[in-house]
């Protein structure tokens, strides 16, 4: 109990931090949104434009920085994060947000879960038959893979399946002139677009499960425990799953709690290569259009994804591994 | 297809049934109707908002033309000629401080309203109650907006204020007073459900797509011809490029890197065009000590080799500039040809830049960089968009040519926020920067030369970036504005080239250009060099309505 409530504690103190953070690194960035609108317009428009968007943006009316920060922290405790600025002007940012929130869940989301699953099993699998082929050949080749850049794996992988071989659509999260429903034919739409995207996130995070999941199991079957479930005539599967894996498991589990954490934030790359609409992108144009509040509330709803993902998966370990508690 | 037809007619029905007059509109699902889908390709940077409110400059793109029309058309590539848009005829009066508009009959709003002449000056006193949604500062000339008789407005100006015709005829769009009367706040209305006289109506918007559909009941008999305009939403350059080349997307505004191999190659029927409209300028700060002495600024424009940089830099995608700033072929019978071969047409020199340091008495120190007597090396920063990969290209052509006469230049690629804020302000030596001029070159030097255009270092100045004021320059741009007479305007551009020759405040490297890939195999009636009816590029507004309203489906 004590230990939960002292985790809890340093969280609300880091949770204090980051939000303190959120508030003043945007604005030490330079430019402001007039400027990021009047360049968007790639030079249609005229020089005194400029000095009218100011007005609009209320730009050299600054109110004092104290006021400002408290009238933030207020705000963000009543999770009202304000209207975007320059992405889309006027609109609500947490409306913004909640629309791209699901296609990153959907698409990063199940990848990771995916990943996670997959990998720690090849791990698993390929420790307990260290040396035979499946061993030799697995892990090292996605471990590759995780090193290749993900840019350049989309690009082949839209080259080849979309445009070559014309098999499969590459940009987009569905037909752009369907009316998104609930319809069977929508959501095979959706699945579709998602299937390179998913495919090029998977086999380039996969790699990194296998080889922690490989390497702590492989510590763990020289353990004296696993010798002994063996020497007892155990059967093989159980062995592997009950005795090892379960103990091994450990690491790879906060690994997955924190990449979690991660999936709100989108995956920038997976979003931009594949034009797909989701968090990360949102993000990626809050900073290039220095929309303040959409990045706040990005930045925000990532660090805190990630801090509750690391409460939790500490509170898991603790459950998991006694001797965590006890050295607390 | 079945869908996009279904949309069509029930648009056409609603229609129908908002104009409640029961006026006889026989066969709206003709033969001869609207048909065929065209789909645009252009890069936004994001999803769409869907918010199309015609005086916001974030929605402005995508409903001024198209959805909302202006009074008149004023063409930049045909030496800014002026069609009957809204407007069936205009005149100035009272030495150039009046202009009276009249308004075309017979005109309807998509829900059945009739434009009227109170319309229009609705509009324009809207601007004038909203100082934030006039963009383009029409007021800062304009005295008063009435209605005269039935179907005329009468404009008053301050001062005379031909070029402002401009501004005020062609890019300010014209809304219906009885919808926009009734919004509590203009500035910020979304507008999600535009209601204009255009030739397209919108269908519907996701944050993926906007679908524009033809209006069944434009003015315009026989127009459009285009049934459906999809308008996808591009995050990257790349992505938009690949799905142009792939031909899911007929009308392109993109910089291809290697269009020949990458787009042309892909399709016969598939074409660019780049039309130069403006230039991209190499601004010079005229409060650096330095860089104030005029030797130094002429030395630096003939050490440029500025074929080279067009050709390493932008592909040859942007011609050389001149050193006049008439943005050529588009703007060439402005072009002062004889003034300029007087200069030896600023050609590249890097000779006589040495001998014109020389004369000015600087001095070439051990390291082959000039001093200045008191031992100041000639030794500057330039900043420029480090996202841009062409201008930083051209820029390290530029940084090449000017160390080979002994000017050092360290660049200084930036983010893209930074960079512009710091051309605004004047925090730079040298700054990379591209102006957007108008439909005569009067306006891009306008833009490079008056001072009512710049600021102190430290407040950002409207577009003289690099802070030039001179009393007599700004007469004649005065003057210009006071002359309907293209002899007379003619004669003050070439005196204002002499201001760019003479004086060198800025340096003109390439020419921008709009840009424009189409595909001809499935629409024809697209701008081309021999029949330049529009800009061509679909960011630029109203230019990208006349070209939808050109296009024909082929079947």
């Amino acid at each position: 109990m004590r230990f939960a409530l002292r985790r809890l504690g340093f969280f609300l103190l880091t949770l204090w931090a980051a939000l303190t953070l959120n508030f003043v690194l945007p604005r030490l960035m330079p430019g402001n949104p007039a400027l990021a609108i009047i360049g968007k317009l790639k030079g249609g428009t005229s020089p005194q434009a400029l000095h009218v968007l100011e007005q609009q943006f209320g730009i050299g009316t600054h109110q004092n920085v104290v006021a400002q920060y408290f009238g933030y922290l207020g705000n963000v405790a009543r999770f009202n994060f304000g209207n975007s600025l320059t992405t889309q002007t006027g609109t609500s940012v947490g409306r913004i947000i909640l629309n791209a929130i699901p296609w990153t869940l959907g698409l990063v989301g199940v990848t990771t879960v995916l990943a996670f699953v997959l990998g720690t099993g090849i791990g698993i699998v390929a420790a307990w038959r260290r040396g035979t082929w499946l061993d030799s050949i697995m892990p090292p080749f996605f471990v590759i893979l995780t090193v290749v850049p993900f840019f350049w794996l989309g690009l082949i992988l839209i080259l080849i399946f979309g445009v070559k071989l014309r098999v499969l659509p590459y940009f987009f999260s569905y037909t752009y002139t369907l009316t998104p429903s609930l319809s069977l034919s929508f959501i095979g739409n959706v699945l579709e677009h998602a299937i390179l995207p998913a495919f090029a996130l998977l086999i380039t995070t996969i790699g990194t499960w296998i080889l922690t999941m490989r390497n702590t199991m492989i510590t763990t079957l020289a353990e004296d425990y696993v010798r002994m479930a063996r020497a007892k005539g155990l059967p093989g599967r159980r062995v592997m799953l009950d005795y090892a894996a379960r103990n091994a498991i450990l690491p790879n589990l906060t690994g997955f709690a924190m990449s979690l954490g991660f999936v709100l934030g989108g995956a920038i790359l997976v979003e931009y290569v594949f034009n797909y609409q989701g968090v990360g992108w949102l993000l990626l144009q809050a900073v290039q259009n220095t929309d303040y509040p959409l990045m706040q509330a990005l930045f925000l709803l990532i660090t805190v994804g990630v801090l509750l993902a690391i409460l939790l998966s500490d509170l898991a370990t603790a459950i998991l591994d006694p001797r965590t508690r006890a050295a607390s | 297809m079945r869908r996009i037809a279904t949309i069509a007619v029930l648009s056409a029905a609603a229609l129908v049934a908002a104009a409640c007059g029961g006026s006889s509109s026989s066969s709206s699902g003709g033969s001869s109707g609207p048909s065929g889908s065209l789909t645009i390709d252009n890069e936004s940077g994001g999803t769409w908002a869907c918010d199309f409110n015609p005086f916001n400059l974030s929605d402005i793109s995508f409903s001024n033309g198209n959805i909302y029309e202006p009074l008149v058309f004023v063409n930049a590539l045909q030496n800014a000629k002026a069609t009957p848009w809204l407007a069936t005829k205009w005149a100035w009066g009272s030495g150039d401080k009046q202009l009276t508009f009249t308004i075309r009959n017979g005109v309807k709003f998509a829900n059945g309203t009739p434009l009227t002449a109170a319309d229009v000056v609705y509009t324009f006193n809207l601007l004038k109650q909203h100082k934030t949604l006039d963009i383009n500062s029409v007021w800062s000339v304009l005295s008063s907006v009435t209605q005269q008789g039935s179907n005329q407005v009468v404009m008053k100006f301050k001062a005379a204020g031909v070029p402002y015709f401009y501004y005020i005829g062609d890019q300010i769009p014209i809304v219906s007073k009885a919808i926009w009367s009734k919004i509590a706040n203009p500035v910020t209305y979304p507008d999600k459900h535009p209601v204009g006289t255009g030739a397209f109506t919108m269908g519907k918007c996701t944050p993926q797509n906007i679908t524009y559909q033809a209006n069944r009941h434009y003015w315009q008999p026989g127009l459009p011809k285009v049934g459906t305009v999809n308008y996808p939403a591009f995050l990257s350059n790349d992505t938009a490029n690949t799905y142009l080349a792939n031909g899911q997307a007929q009308w392109g505004s993109q910089f291809i890197p290697s269009i020949k191999q990458f787009y042309l190659s892909k399709n016969p029927s598939y074409h660019y065009w780049f039309p130069p409209v403006a230039n991209v300028t190499l601004f010079i700060n005229l409060t650096n000590p330095i860089l104030k002495n005029v030797a130094v600024r002429r030395a630096m424009a003939y050490a440029i080799n500025r074929p080279k940089v067009s050709s390493i830099g932008e592909y040859g995608y942007e011609p050389a500039s001149n050193q006049a700033g008439i943005a050529t072929p588009t703007f060439a019978s402005w072009l002062d040809k004889q003034q300029l071969a007087s200069y030896g047409n600023y050609a590249y020199n890097p000779a006589k830049a040495i001998s014109i340091l020389q004369d000015a008495g600087f001095k070439r120190g051990s390291n082959g960089i000039f001093q200045t007597p008191s031992g100041k090396p000639l030794s500057f920063t330039v900043i420029n968009n480090g996202g841009f990969s062409d201008w930083v290209a051209s820029m390290q052509v530029i940084i090449a040519n000017l160390k080979a006469v002994g000017i050092q230049v360290t660049p200084s690629n930036v983010a893209y926020n930074t960079w512009q804020s710091d051309i605004y302000t004047g925090k730079f030596d040298l700054g990379y920067y591209g102006q957007t001029g108008g439909p005569s070159p009067y306006y891009e030097l306008r833009q490079d030369l008056y001072s009512g255009n710049t600021a102190p270092i430290g407040t950002a100045a409207g577009s003289n970036f690099e802070r030039y004021r001179d009393p007599a320059t700004d007469k004649l741009i005065n003057e210009y504005a006071a002359t309907t007479n293209p002899a007379e305007q003619h004669a003050i551009v070439n005196q204002l080239q002499k201001v760019m020759l003479s004086q060198v405040p800025v340096i003109p490297v390439t020419e921008g250009v709009d840009w424009f890939q189409y595909d001809a195999g499935s629409f024809s009636g697209w701008p081309t060099p021999a029949n330049p009816y529009a800009r061509p590029a679909i960011y630029i507004y109203p230019d990208w309505a006349q070209v939808l309203m050109h296009l024909v489906p082929k079947k």
